[in-house]
């Protein structure tokens, strides 16, 4: 199956729709990240990531 | 801090969600992974501990070891942010190509697109100049006006 990231949320999902923010997905995306403790990474911190899970950097 | 690891190229997505997978519950301080789209063959995990890598949350198929000692968090802060293509690019710049099928090779910029996202190439070295369309990521500028 085709991995897909929200566009607005970047996170990455396997539908066509993310489902927390009800938008389309899209499968142009680039850059993975997986945000293991949100409360501890200083980089969810940066991207203002605040739920465990995968994100993609880049999303058209 | 942030530690790499070395992946086989082409795995490393794969190597990030079983370390990820590995360290939950495991009281290691992992607390995020990233898998840049540049870095090929690596994996930077973000980790509040010395990555043990005796440990068996590292012992992952396709895992070729880490590099010692930490990378300052300034030099990763340009992975979080992948520009768009340089707006330093223009037609008839030259470039090297940073990942995919090509890596290496030299190309010229016969197009960009609209976006700003695709480039149009053509090898420089190839004997017929197919173009080639790449996004603006995998590009690196050499030379921002052909002679
Ligand atoms: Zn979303």
């Amino acid at each position: 199956m085709v991995t897909k990231a929200c566009t607005r949320c970047h996170r990455i999902v396997e539908g066509d729709l993310c489902e927390v923010c009800n938008l389309a997905t899209s499968k142009n995306w680039s850059g993975f990240l997986i945000i293991v403790d949100p409360e501890k990474s200083h980089i969810a911190r940066d991207l203002k990531i605040q739920e465990a899970g995968e994100y993609a950097l880049r999303v058209r | 801090m942030i530690y790499a690891i070395r992946t086989l190229v082409g795995q490393e997505k794969n190597v990030a969600r079983v370390i990820a997978r590995n360290v939950k519950n495991s009281g290691i301080g992992v607390s995020s992974i990233l898998v840049p789209e540049s870095l090929r063959g690596y994996i930077l995990v973000e980790s509040s501990t010395n990555l043990d890598m005796q440990n068996p949350v590292f012992k992952v198929p396709h895992m070729k070891g880490s590099i010692e000692g930490e990378i300052p968090y300034t030099e990763i802060k340009n992975f979080l942010n992948p520009e768009p293509i340089l707006s330093s690019i223009q037609k008839g710049s030259i470039v090297e190509l940073i990942s995919g099928p090509f890596k290496g090779e030299k190309a010229k910029v016969v197009r960009i697109d609209e976006s700003k996202e695709d480039v149009v190439l053509e090898l420089i070295e190839a004997a017929v100049p197919i173009p080639v369309t790449v996004k603006g990521d995998q590009i690196r500028l050499i030379q921002k006006e052909a002679d």
